[in-house]
């Protein structure tokens, strides 16, 4: 597996060389949102080293901060104050197309609901962010992942044809299609029975264990919980509690 | 829960989320209303002042006789002696030019017999030069009594002093003589227009006309008052139905913009619908809900279109009338009035539209089951299945068509051709998704090669939404198909009429009296210019030609006498197909025999061998038609007989051009100075034959020039239509176009993908605008035109202009498309994402 995509795992973001510096880290980060009339603090003074090769959970109610904290670590989105570092760099110093380059080369998505583009096909979804980078080998890239997560046969399908946690399993091919070394993943089993999602969180782990991407990934669930090296807890956008095993 | 509470909740509110697109679409249906009303009320206010402003002067007559070539005086005495309590009065009608200000009519009628003007003139003013002058026109020149003014009066200035200013209603501008000083600066001496008749109230009407006929020579026609303004009336109704079917043009593409808005709310809303059915809405609710949407659209829309409308007939009514005064007749627009009667059609008009075009989607909203939960993906893969059903539709539709125009006109109105268009509009819509997808299927592989991830999103986008795909460019290729159709009729007519002029015109010089030309007025010449014209040397011959306004069965036409030898040695005028022109040309001179133009012929029913029977004078003649000639200036049509054979019948009728050919060799330039110099005393126009063709031409062109505004005016509703849709299909796709930026898309990247949509929304228009005005113009040429005017136009797509003016509107469409662009690349995802 990955057979292709090997290769590229070393980090070659914009000529940055591996640094001590760690993959992800956020420094005090504080979010707050304009909203109508009083401006809501979602993020207080956040500081959180996001290890690689291994799986950060984000624990905690919903509302308490965890999809905008994704958001910022994704550089979607950026903090009010504190830094998110990738390699070192802060996110809000990139410009809009450093940035684009950035997710290209990066950063995978997994999100709860809304995966995938109803129009294109299995295979096209799943190849989309290299046809975006206009990388070369997409199709063999995207079949590769296909086949990792077992829905090599459903290529040519379109997704209303698939079950939700096939659909899951899709996503998370293509949200590794490019060979991240950075994955965040919004509440990926949500959605999904129990035997889905535990489909879905075998193939997360293997994607920090076996491939060595640092996992951001926010659930509610204790079986998703389970496979992290690192918990940490939010409630009112701080962090509670912060646990390894 | 009330329907106006769900009108509220769940149309209003969203509406005024959307508040741009909810604007686009009622600027579309208040400029498709605005276009309609300013056509009709322009074209009431430029073809409604027909009533002659005499009757302001003189009261309302009950009868009028009138005779082609004018009538004699002596009449007046044998009516008069006549055992009734009636009175006749005598009347001449000219058109009169005063210099710098324009041509007025000139009334000359009976100042002593109990007309208002006063019956003693001011001391010292010869009665011969006394000239009444109507109060606003008075006004405007600043004019006083016994002031002198010029006029120009045939081909002779004249000088007349003003010996009083009468009372009229406001803008009736016109000039009054007594008729004895009329009939001496017209040289018509003894000679009447029309006999005006009153009758007292207590004789029996019936037996006084019935008298009058009797007494009348048979060439004599006795109408009732108004039956000239009919006339002129039906000889417009042709023109202003065409004027009429374009302004309605917009309003299609505005139905089916109407139509996208509904549909669109329908599809966004499936969802809701469903909540709302299983709460107990009933389905009848569910159907009103939404018609009452679009008939919100369509009330408000035609409302502001009335306004718009209003304010565009003024701009307009200047252009619609030098088109009639051109064409048909000399006629004077008269002020725009907006009443009641024309705001409620506006208004009706528009919220029928909209009920119509609503119509569909509010079934389609009606039908959707309490359970409804089905994503927009599904619910697109269900049209896609229909698409086979729409072509067979389609094929339905365009066989109708074809039998629709085969069909005779009725009354004169090409119905057949009308709804034959409208069926083949239909047509076309209903194979637009066929269409979509057949163009989406045949791009797939260019697109991407060429584009990219772009390429392929934006194809795969468009077809998945086929339904709001087609509508767009169903819309746009109506707007398209309209401007190629009238764009290949007017060319081809224009091509048409420019080889016909080369044939018509052969002399080399024209002279005609100076002043204004107007259809249905023909000046005089003086008779003694033609033996001036031909002592000229270098002249070889000169072609001396009579026009007069001649009514033929109740139709206003022309007819001519010419030198017939002379046009068949010299010109060149073309027959209808088998007719032999030298024969027919040497067949005339000193016969009853008459050639017709071909829309007098069509008109008429008349073929080659007919007999017309001719009023001429006091007596009807009997006169074999020997061809048809092509014509194009007059739809009403010309009857031309030989000039012996005119001042047989009329002997006193004076002759209205000159045509001049010169000696091979002869200078035309030196030999036009040296006619002009003989002529100086006469107030006439020595035109090149150059100068004639520019002037049709001109003629021709501004004719048209309403046509290209209403084109215009379609084209921008649509661009409208393509804007609104592009709109609508990037807000639908938010999370769609906020993932892609999740998975490595850049703003420049997810802009040209909403681009890439315009340019094949616009491609698509463009192909089947083109496929269906092509259908079009064979309609509006061979059966619309014919059956309206009566000419035969030649097919001659105008290529270049045709493909310039495709081009431009697919531009046009892309940027339409920036807007949209622009908001899908300004989307900030990670909000979006957290809208879910
Ligand atoms: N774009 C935004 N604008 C305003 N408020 C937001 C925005 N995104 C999130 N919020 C608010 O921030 C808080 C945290 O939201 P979120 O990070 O989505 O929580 P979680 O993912 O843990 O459920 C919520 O109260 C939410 O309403
Ligand atoms: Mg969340």
């Amino acid at each position: 597996m990955f057979s292709s995509g090997e290769a590229r795992c070393a980090p070659r973001y914009n000529g940055y060389s591996l640094t001590t510096s760690p993959r992800l880290e956020l420094r005090r980060v504080s979010k707050t949102y304009p909203g109508n009339g009083q401006p809501l603090q979602v993020l207080h003074e956040i500081s959180l080293e996001v290890p690689a090769g291994a799986v950060t959970a984000l624990l905690g109610r919903s509302g308490c901060g965890k999809t905008t904290l994704l958001n910022l670590a994704g550089a979607m989105d950026f903090p009010s104050s504190g830094e998110v570092l990738i390699d070192g760099r802060a996110t809000s110093s990139l410009n809009d197309a450093d940035l684009t380059l950035l997710r290209r080369r990066r950063i995978g998505f997994v999100f709860q609901f809304f995966q995938l583009l109803p129009t294109l096909t299995v295979l096209e979804n799943v190849e989309l962010p290299l046809l975006l980078a206009a990388a070369r080998g997409a199709r063999e890239a995207a079949l590769d992942r296909l086949r990792w997560v077992g829905l090599e046969e459903k290529a040519a399908v379109l997704p209303y044809q698939l079950s939700g946690g096939q659909m899951q399993r899709v996503a998370i091919a293509r949200a590794l299609v490019h060979s991240p070394d950075i994955l965040i993943a919004d509440e990926p089993t949500g959605n999904l029975d129990t035997a889905s999602g535990d489909q879905v969180l075998a193939l997360i782990r293997q994607a920090a264990a076996r491939f060595g991407a640092a996992v951001l990934m926010a659930t509610h669930s204790a079986e998703a919980a389970a496979i992290a090296a690192l918990r940490v807890r939010l409630r009112d956008g701080r962090i509670e509690s912060l646990e390894r095993s | 829960m009330t329907s106006a509470r769900l009108l509220g909740s769940l149309i209003l509110r969203p509406l005024r989320r959307d508040r741009l697109r909810s604007g686009l679409t009622l600027l579309s249906v208040a400029l498709g209303v605005a276009v309609v009303v300013a056509i009709d009320l322009a074209g009431e206010a430029a073809t409604g002042s027909f009533r002659s402003s005499l009757r302001t002067l003189v009261g309302s007559t009950d009868l009028e006789i009138t005779a082609n070539g004018g009538m004699d005086e002596t009449w007046i005495a044998r009516l008069a002696a006549l055992p009734f309590n009636a009175r006749f009065a005598p009347v001449l009608e000219t058109q009169a030019e005063i210099p710098g200000a324009g041509a007025f009519p000139l009334y000359g009628v009976d100042t002593l017999a109990g007309a208002r003007p006063p019956a003693a003139l001011p001391a010292g003013i010869d009665p011969d030069r006394a000239l009444f002058v109507s109060q606003p026109l008075a006004a405007r020149l600043s004019l006083h009594p016994s002031a002198s003014l010029t006029l120009l009066l045939n081909d002779r200035p004249q000088t007349f002093q003003v010996a009083a200013v009468l009372p009229a209603e406001a803008e009736a501008e016109y000039l009054v003589l007594d008729v004895a000083a009329a009939q001496k600066a017209l040289n018509a001496y003894g000679k009447l227009d029309r006999i005006d008749v009153y009758v007292s109230p207590r004789e029996d009407f019936a037996r006084v006309e019935q008298a009058i006929r009797g007494l009348l020579p048979p060439g004599y026609l006795i109408e009732r008052p108004g039956a000239r303004s009919q006339e002129n009336q039906r000889m417009l109704r042709a023109f202003r139905w065409n004027l009429r079917v374009l302004s309605y043009i917009s309003l299609v593409v505005g139905a089916f913009l109407i139509y996208n808005t509904i549909a669109v709310s329908v599809v966004r809303r499936r969802a809701e619908i469903g909540i709302l059915r299983a709460l107990g809405a009933t389905r009848a609710g569910v159907f009103w809900l939404f018609l009452g949407e679009a008939l919100m659209f369509g009330l408000l829309g035609s409302l502001a279109g009335v306004a718009l409308g209003r304010f565009l007939a003024s701009s307009i009514v200047g252009l619609i009338a030098s088109t009639v005064n051109s064409l048909y007749a000399s006629s004077r627009p008269a002020p725009i009035s907006l009443g009641p009667a024309e705001i409620l059609a506006g208004v009706v008009a528009g919220a029928l539209v909209a009920f119509l075009s609503a119509f569909a989607p509010a079934l389609e909203a009606m039908r959707v089951p309490p359970t409804e939960a089905m994503s927009r993906g599904a619910h697109e893969h269900h049209a896609r299945l229909h698409w086979r059903r729409g072509l067979l539709w389609a094929a339905l539709l365009a066989a109708l068509a074809l039998a629709a125009s085969r069909a005779r006109p009725v009354a004169g109105n090409p119905l057949g051709g009308y709804t034959a268009a409208l069926l083949a509009i239909g047509a076309a819509a209903l194979a637009a998704p066929a269409l979509v997808l057949l163009v989406n299927r045949l791009t797939r592989a260019a697109a991407r090669r060429l584009f990219g991830p772009e390429g392929l999103l934006a194809g795969r986008s468009l077809a998945a939404s086929l339904s709001r795909t087609s509508v767009v460019a169903a819309a746009l290729a109506t707007a398209v198909a309209m401007m190629a159709s009238v764009g290949i009729m007017v060319g081809s007519f224009r091509e048409t009429v420019l080889v016909w002029l080369d044939t018509q015109l052969r002399a080399d010089l024209y002279l005609r009296p100076a002043g204004r030309t107007t259809a249905g007025q023909f000046p005089a010449l003086s008779a003694e210019l033609q033996p001036v014209v031909a002592a000229v040397p270098g002249v070889e011959a000169v072609d001396v030609f009579h026009g007069l306004e001649f009514l033929y069965q109740g139709d206003r036409v022309a007819l001519g006498g010419g030198i017939l030898e002379i046009v068949r040695r010299y010109g060149r005028l073309r027959f209808l197909p088998g007719e032999d022109r030298d024969a027919i040309l040497r067949s005339l001179p000193g016969q009853d025999r008459c050639i017709v133009s071909e829309p007098f012929a069509n008109r008429h029913g008349v073929r080659p061998g007919a007999r017309l029977a001719l009023p001429l004078g006091g007596r009807v003649v009997p006169v074999t038609v020997a061809g048809v000639y092509y014509e194009y200036s007059s739809s009403q049509g010309y009857i031309v007989l030989d000039r012996s054979t005119l001042l047989k019948y009329l002997p006193r009728q004076p002759p209205t051009n000159l045509a001049v050919y010169l000696r091979p060799g002869a200078d035309r330039r030196s030999v036009r100075r040296e006619i002009e110099r003989r002529v100086a005393g006469y107030r006439v126009v020595v035109a090149p034959n150059q100068a004639l063709r520019q002037n049709a031409m001109a003629i021709f062109d501004r004719t048209f020039a309403i046509t290209w505004a209403l084109e215009g005016v379609a084209i921008i509703v649509a661009m409208l239509g393509a804007a609104n849709s592009l709109l609508a299909l990037v807000l639908d796709r938010r999370r769609e176009l906020a993932l892609l930026r999740y998975l490595g898309a850049s703003a420049p990247q997810v802009r040209r993908m909403v681009l890439l949509e315009a340019g094949f929304v616009g491609l698509l228009g463009n192909t089947l605008g083109l496929a269906l005005g092509a259908v079009l113009s064979l309609l509006l040429i061979f059966v619309v035109n014919k059956q309206s005017f009566g000419w035969t136009i030649q097919f001659h797509p105008p290529v270049g202009l045709l493909s310039a003016a495709l081009l431009l509107v697919w531009g046009a469409t892309v940027l339409a498309g920036l807007y949209p662009a622009r908001v899908a690349a300004r989307l900030n995802p990670s909000e979006v994402i957290h809208e879910e």
